[in-house]
């Protein structure tokens, strides 16, 4: 049975007959214990598939009103809550929390008779680009395993490209989904902001981040996209998306298509191998009728600064539940002040955790919230004032995903300033509030190369027909492994 | 220039012992130093808007029972109390 099949051809394959719900989540959890000792994608699985794989099968066999998803399976990153399941944000200060409900983008999926493979690895409160910031642990990239997977939403990443479900949900506060998917091979979408429901989502930076869609191909993404889109009434942020269907019409292609390529996203401080890939997209997307020219955001030199001033500041009030009494891990009150406690009980974040808890603390705090924090604010207007320019001008833009290759697993684990740095081509989105995907282009040297496209907000139909035709373009093999 | 004093006086305020990790406050030093760049980013003109929500697109007051369940997620629940740790 070939595992590697798209969400489309599953689908088919089950209506048709040549497939039961049973087999292929059988042959799911069999693939899944026997690569996770190599990729630790997941940090728990669902204990009972093959009973709801069952149960659908039973529901199509007697014709009943199933799911548009047919009982596929799709993995959950584990910082989205499931009721019954333990979401533990890859973090010992919730460990053994088990959900009591369902975050919206969950409801909407279990809605169309989805199955939840199980929770999927992170780092520590999605605060990474590596994965490497689990408190179980890091994921390893199934391209190579002695590299990362990108993060923070690596075991999603992960999951997808080692055939471990067929697509999965992450989060992207600064690049969490497109920064993974970039790195191991698969496609990966941060939606608008409000486009996709943060209710259940546990909250890191809430005026940043979005839950997005995660999988091998475009038609999948978008499949993913409209079934976990749209207003809900539990996240006012939220916006009414209308009628949209973002599967239909993938293939318009990019003829007429005015793409700006960003040049401080692909000049000074790219990987010479990614640039090249850039190169090549960009005469690909030419030949395909686009017209691509440079076009320049003076403001992304501001943005890392920008970003992590103002995640870190929403990081520090968010991360202020945690003490250990309401949610935490067992360690008894008894015989302690009640500052001790806390402080005892908060030793017990990460060091990603630690580092960004104290920096949130720092830059909006009396005698600096000026120089910081204010300034972080004011310069993310500016941003989104010359990505409304550029849009003036351009309807996409395209810059590499990242500017380097993955890196070796503990290669820059204890230089976080530097890892910071590698979000340059991805937090613009985030700032701005604005869509971007990233899309497998190439493999150098054994390791992926992913594409980024940008669109104005709630473009999500035209940011998914670049997207695809340059898929269109590629013939990628998958992971090794 | 951030003095260390100051570092050391944010992780208390958010109750992050920092006594034995002087790693953390040399990394925090530099990244802060990093973020000096804001400076030069000429924004001083921009305003910034923050979100405004009428009071009429609030959830109802109401009350919601707690899921018992809920209640066993504290690590501390002692029969029909919360263990905490004492304030004095």
């Amino acid at each position: 049975m070939n595992l590697g099949i798209t969400a489309t051809q599953y689908l088919e394959q089950i209506k048709n007959g040549s497939l039961t719900v049973e087999e292929f989540i059988s042959k799911t959890m069999e693939r899944i214990n026997k690569v996770e000792t190599s990729v630790h994608a997941y940090i728990s699985l669902n204990n009972d598939p093959i009973s709801q794989a069952k149960q659908i099968d039973k529901k199509l066999k007697a014709k009943e009103n199933v799911g548009s998803c047919l009982g596929m399976p799709i993995s959950v990153k584990d910082n989205i809550c499931t009721k019954g399941m333990k979401t533990t944000c890859a973090s010992k200060m919730l460990e053994n929390f088990v959900a009591p409900y369902d975050a919206t983008v969950v409801t909407k999926l279990k809605s169309q008779d989805v199955i939840i493979t199980g929770k999927t690895n992170l780092d520590e409160f999605a605060m990474g680009i590596s994965t490497e910031f689990s408190y179980f642990g890091p994921s390893r990239n199934p391209w190579n395993i002695d590299y990362v997977p990108g993060g923070s939403s690596g075991g999603s990443a992960v999951s997808v490209s080692a055939l471990e479900c067929i697509a999965s949900l992450g989060s992207d506060t600064g690049g969490s989904v497109r920064n993974p998917a970039s790195f191991c091979s698969i496609v990966g979408l941060k939606p608008t902001y409000g486009l996709v429901s943060r209710y259940g989502l546990i909250s890191y930076a809430n005026s940043i981040e979005q839950v997005g869609p995660m999988a091998r191909t475009v038609e999948d993404t978008a499949f993913i996209l409209n079934i976990v889109s749209g207003i809900d009434q539990h996240d006012n942020t939220t916006i009414d998306k209308g009628q949209v269907d973002y599967t239909k019409e993938l293939d318009v292609g990019v003829e007429g298509k005015r793409i700006g390529i960003i040049s401080e996203m692909t000049g000074e401080g790219v990987d010479k191998q990614v640039a090249a890939a850039t190169s090549k997209a960009i005469s690909k997307l030419q030949t395909l009728g686009a017209e691509c020219s440079e076009v320049s955001l003076d403001s992304v030199k501001y943005s890392v600064a920008t970003y992590y001033t103002i995640a870190a500041t929403e990081a520090g009030s968010n991360l202020a539940r945690y003490d250990n009494i309401r949610y935490g891990f067992d360690f008894d009150v008894e015989g302690y002040e009640f500052n001790a406690y806390i402080s005892k009980a908060r030793k017990n974040f990460g060091p990603e955790v630690t580092r960004r808890m104290i920096l949130g603390a720092f830059v909006p705090s009396a005698g600096y919230v000026g120089k910081y924090f204010l300034k972080a604010l004011k310069v993310r207007s500016k941003i989104k004032s010359e990505i409304e320019q550029a849009f003036k001008k351009f309807d996409l833009l395209i810059a590499p995903t990242s500017p380097v290759l993955p890196f070796k697993i503990g290669e820059k684990v204890d230089d976080p300033l530097s890892l910071y740095l590698l979000d340059i081509n991805t937090i613009v989105a985030n700032l701005s509030g604005i869509p971007a995907i990233s899309v497998p282009y190439e493999i150098a040297n054994g390791l992926p190369i992913g594409m980024q496209f940008f669109a104005n907000s709630m473009q999500e139909k035209t940011l998914l027909q670049a997207a695809y035709a340059l898929e269109k373009t590629t013939s990628l093999p998958g992971a090794p492994i | 220039m951030v003095k260390r004093e100051e570092i050391v006086h944010a992780a208390n305020l958010i109750k992050i012992g920092l006594d034995d990790h002087t790693k953390y406050i040399e990394q925090i030093e530099k990244i802060l130093n990093y973020f000096d760049i804001l400076d030069q980013a000429s924004a001083e003109s921009e305003s910034f808007v923050t979100q405004e929500m009428s009071l009429d697109k609030l959830r109802d007051d109401k009350h919601v029972p707690y899921d018992e369940k809920l209640i066993l997620q504290l690590k501390n629940y002692k029969g029909t109390f919360v263990k905490a740790p004492k304030m004095i």
